[in-house]
């Protein structure tokens, strides 16, 4: 494939939705791609979801195949625990500097039975479940977490610490563990960079008025999410602090949209899910969204919300919400549609926060040279192009970087930006 | 030639070889009919693994080859791998998973050994009756087929044409540019929408690569993805059509949506109320400057009424509310002072640039009204528009002027359109997309794209968006000068068999058989045929079977399994 001598080389910076859609199209077409993910894994956010609005498609499969595509691709080079340190050049010969971090345990031997973390002594809280579960020193962020390769993380290991420890090294019985891996710097020429960072979301805790890390039993969204997984931390029992079920919850919309000015396009939609989690799990909890703009827009959103009011979501207009401690639960307080005050009892809050840029979005956009707009987004179409060029030619951005968007969203720029490396121009009209 | 049949179990470590008594399994196959070889190694997916597979094979001559091992997610491909360089056929091989389906999950060591000889002995006796397949390769056509000449389908076209990939762009109408072309500013950017069109316009028009048919609709679609037999018909000025057959690899379904008419719209007043008008009418009069601009008159008092016929079609149309904030700043621009309500319901301003705009528009004058129903009367000094508040409480306001945010709809001739494709039509009757979410822009046959609003109501630049991500996918996946290989497990029908009773032609999802009326039999092409099975199992005279997966492969598999 390489027949260019790497010239024709793609650099992809994100092995989220929009990276992975972008590497696997790019590769089809004969390009070779380093995709560049900073965590020890691929699959970006999408993968901490386990049902998918509107259909309830299970995420985790629905991405299996493009996830096992991407490991058995001879044409991508998957680097995780990488970062792009610099850049230069200009479209068509950058050069590029990658630093690997590294991970302790060789990918070619480890075939991934977790017998290390087993062994680990070390216990700490795992992030990618919201810390509500614990991880090991060596690991992978949850179950199905892919490529399934444990990873040391030097900062909690006993060993790095200079204490003596031998437990992961004895458990595994391939001798996978390497101890003197080091982290690596790669220099890359390619022809076009991709930017598919994706976003974050925004800190609940400087919003007081919602409560979050005071009140007990107000969670972010992506918590509840990870409470609904079978490999989450509660293997997809919704429950409360206390062990037991809540018998009512409400899902609070347009956190932080004031703050943000802006609308985040999918946490509506993302709430009456919400909705069907709890009613899938708990057909006798109670059920209130709290929205302003009830935003479902398209050609299908609309029915999933009228099967979720058939299905007894009690959808609430409600403006000013304040959450606070009741007695017992938590205690809701807000103005209705005609702005009187009013107020609502559940025994579970869910916040449902604004997308922001992803962390690191400045310090990358610096390294490429490339600008972030107002909002702190990856700015588009600076060159006069379409949505997935920036300021600099040949380089491009696609899904969340520039903005708070669905999957099919995502997948149609990732798809848009191949188009655009692979006939050498930015698009052009809109 | 005789079968020489080889099996190999995987001890993965101690992950299998801890929790089964591979002896044990060793001892209970070896015996069966054609094996001349059980062996095991400790990491069969390792170099030196491979290196045992293949040497054996080499000094036992073998013909074919059973391995229990690991999910054939993980390493079928491995093993398939060490065939074909070992001289075997690829399908002459049986991969049985006994690590995930048994070492990791059955915890007690002999319900665990007596199930893996099981599934040992059904892969065994499987491997049997497989016959070895070869793969195809095909030929393709990179041409490319665009249904619509509207700004999704020239920006598909544009996007795609180049000396080695001709377009045919297909245009109902007498000229390109589509809705599009009457616009005046269009969201975020306020550009010309019209301006806008028409350079593209000019840019398909001198295009080499792209052949435009005007007067076009395209009749006949039959064929499969690299490989498209196209009819398209066009209409003469004397009354005549002409027939062009052209052949194409891809296509993309460009064809725009329309907005609604009729009752939703006359219940507010539309066609019996002067100055009651639709947002498409309001944009026409914005364009041709007899509203605003110079000369143009502009209104002193304005409703915009959101959402009209969305509870009828059953969705939010998605781009009303943006376009009515747009309108509300061109109108409030010609006429300072002016009074613009929105009557909305909620307001749909997804992403990260909307909002702001919509507070461009409120900055400026608007004037935003959330409101649960709307009734519009005339009256002697203007229009009443009543509306109710959140509280219950009704208001009424005194216009010059309503326009009404009509809910977009599919084209007429969608259905007939996706007859000829043959993809589905969603509940909304737009086209229906292959995956919500990982395909947005293919439909559910193989090398048929979908653009712009031909899939649901979209805004100008998300048409863009979505005809540059089917390019996206031609351009990677349509590459001039190399062949595709299509799936090998298909399905086929013995003819003799066959009674002609078409029942495979209502369950094959992808339009891969048809009927030959003439010698009353169905055939399947092997090109589109995807082996899922739905054929085979309908078929009421066993006429149907799936290679690889035939039913006397199946039989002797489960009946080792459930011995």
């Amino acid at each position: 494939m390489d027949e260019n001598n790497g010239h024709d080389d793609v650099l992809v910076i994100g092995a989220g939705m929009a990276g992975i859609e972008a590497s696997l199209r790019l590769a089809l077409a004969g390009r070779h791609v380093h995709l560049v993910e900073e965590s020890p894994c691929f699959g970006g956010s999408v993968i901490r979801f386990e049902d998918i609005y509107p259909n309830m498609d299970c995420a985790t499969c629905m991405i299996a195949p493009l996830q096992q595509d991407l490991l058995q691709n001879a044409s991508i080079d998957l680097l995780t625990l990488s970062r792009v340190e610099k850049v230069s050049g200009n479209a068509g010969k950058f050069k590029v500097r990658v630093k690997k971090k590294a991970s302790y345990v060789s990918a070619e031997t480890c075939i991934g039975c977790g017998m290390c973390f087993e062994a680990c002594p070390v216990s700490l809280d795992n992030d990618f479940e919201e810390g509500m579960a614990q991880r090991k020193a060596i690991y992978v962020p949850a179950a199905g977490a892919l490529p399934n390769v444990p990873s040391i993380d030097t900062d909690n290991c006993l060993r790095f610490k200079g204490e003596e420890c031998n437990a992961c090294i004895e458990a595994c019985m391939f001798e996978a563990i390497v101890m003197d891996d080091k982290d690596e710097v790669l220099d890359l020429d390619v022809a076009a960079i991709l930017v598919a960072t994706g976003y974050g979301l925004m800190d609940l805790k400087p919003m007081k008025r919602f409560g979050y890390g005071k009140v007990p039993d107000v969670l972010s969204s992506v918590a509840f999410a990870r409470l609904y997984a079978s490999n989450g931390p509660t293997e997809g029992e919704l429950k409360l602090r206390s062990g037991d079920a809540p018998s009512s919850v409400a899902v609070v919309q347009c956190v932080g949209r004031e703050e943000t000015g802006y609308c985040s396009a999918v946490c509506c939609l993302n709430s009456l899910k919400f909705a069907h989690y709890v009613d899938h799990k708990l057909p006798d909890a109670a059920v209130h969204v709290l929205h302003t703009d009830m935003c479902v827009p398209g050609k299908t959103h609309q029915r999933f919300r009228d099967k979720m009011v058939e299905h007894g979501a009690d959808l609430v207009f409600a403006t000013d919400v304040k959450v606070g401690k009741g007695s017992p639960g938590v205690k809701i307080a807000y103005k209705d549609g005609a702005g009187k005050a009013a107020e609502l009892k559940v025994d579970m809050v869910v916040l449902a926060p604004a997308f922001v840029p992803s962390e690191g979005s400045k310090e990358l956009a610096d390294i490429l040279g490339v600008p972030l707009d107002g909002t702190g987004f990856f700015a588009q179409g600076g060159n006069g192009g379409g949505p997935v060029s920036t300021a600099k030619e040949g380089i491009y951005v696609a899904g969340c970087a520039t903005g708070p968007k669905g999957i099919s969203q995502v997948v149609m720029e990732a798809d848009m930006a191949v188009a655009a490396i692979l006939t050498g121009t930015d698009g052009g009209v809109s | 030639m005789a079968r020489r049949i080889g099996f190999f179990i995987c001890e993965c470590g101690p992950n299998i070889g801890e929790n089964v008594d591979i002896d044990a399994v060793l001892n209970a196959v070896e015996d069966m009919d054609d094996v001349v070889l059980a062996a095991r190694f400790g990491l069969m997916c390792s170099g030196p693994g491979k290196d045992f597979l293949k040497a054996n094979i080499k000094t036992e001559k073998l013909t074919h080859l059973v391995v229990a091992a690991c999910s054939p997610k993980q390493h079928e491909l491995t093993f398939m791998e060490v065939c074909e360089d070992s001289g075997i056929n690829p399908f002459l091989f049986q991969l049985t998973n006994i690590r995930e389906q048994v070492a990791w999950v059955t915890k007690d060591k002999e319900e665990a050994t007596e199930k893996t000889i099981r599934l040992a002995k059904a892969a065994i006796r499987r491997v049997r009756y497989h016959d070895p397949l070869s793969k195809t390769a095909l030929a393709v056509n990179a041409d490319v087929l665009v249904i619509g000449g509207g700004v999704a389908g020239m920006a598909a076209a544009l996007r795609l044409a180049s000396p080695e990939r001709r377009v045919h762009l297909v245009e109902r109408s007498s000229s390109l540019g589509g809705r599009v072309v009457a616009q005046g500013p269009i969201y975020p950017t306020m550009a010309s929408g019209g301006e806008m069109a028409t350079a593209m316009v000019d840019l398909v028009e001198g295009n080499d690569w792209i052949v435009v048919h005007r007067y076009s609709e395209v009749s006949v679609v039959v064929g499969f993805f690299g490989n498209f037999e196209v009819v398209v018909t066009g209409e003469l000025e004397d009354g005549g059509t002409l027939e062009t057959k052209v052949n194409v690899g891809a296509g993309v379904v460009a064809t725009g949506a329309e907005v609604l008419e009729g009752k939703p719209l006359e219940d507010l007043g539309h066609g019996s109320i002067d100055g009651v008008v639709s947002s498409a009418e309001l944009e026409a009069m914005l364009a041709d400057g007899s509203i605003g601009g110079k000369g143009g008159k502009a209104p002193k008092s304005v409703a915009f009424v959101q959402c009209v016929g969305r509870d009828e079609v059953g969705y939010c149309s998605e781009i009303c509310c943006m376009n009515s904030a747009k309108q509300a700043r061109l109108l409030l621009e010609a006429a300072k002072g002016a009074k613009v309500h929105i009557l909305y319901r909620d307001l749909c301003v997804p992403g990260r640039d909307q909002q702001a705009f919509l507070e461009g528009a409120v900055k400026a004058g608007a004037n935003l009204v959330r409101t649960t129903s709307v009734e519009v009367g005339g009256s002697k000094g203007g229009i009443t528009v009543s509306h109710s508040l959140g509280d219950g409480k009704a208001e009424k306001l005194m216009v010059d002027m309503v326009v009404l945010s009509p809910a977009m709809v599919p084209p007429t001739g969608t259905e007939g359109m996706a007859e000829m494709l043959n993809v589905e039509l969603d509940p909304s009757g737009f086209l229906l997309e292959a995956h919500a979410k990982l395909e947005p822009m293919a439909a559910g046959i193989d090398g048929i794209y979908l653009a712009g609003s031909a899939s649901g109501p979209r805004s100008v630049s998300d048409s863009i968006v979505q005809a540059e991500a089917c390019a996206g996918r031609v351009l990677s996946s349509l590459i001039p000068g190399r062949t595709i290989e299509p799936e090998i497990r298909v399905s086929h029908i013995l003819e003799t068999l066959c009674t002609g009773c078409q029942t495979c032609l209502e369950v094959c999802c992808y339009g891969a058989i048809v009927y030959d009326p003439m010698k009353n039999v169905s055939h399947i092409n092997a090109a589109i045929c995807r082996g899922c099975g739905n054929c085979v199992a309908a078929c009421p005279s066993n006429a149907i079977s799936l290679y690889h997966f035939t039913y006397k492969q199946l039989y002797q598999e489960i009946v080792e399994a459930i011995r």
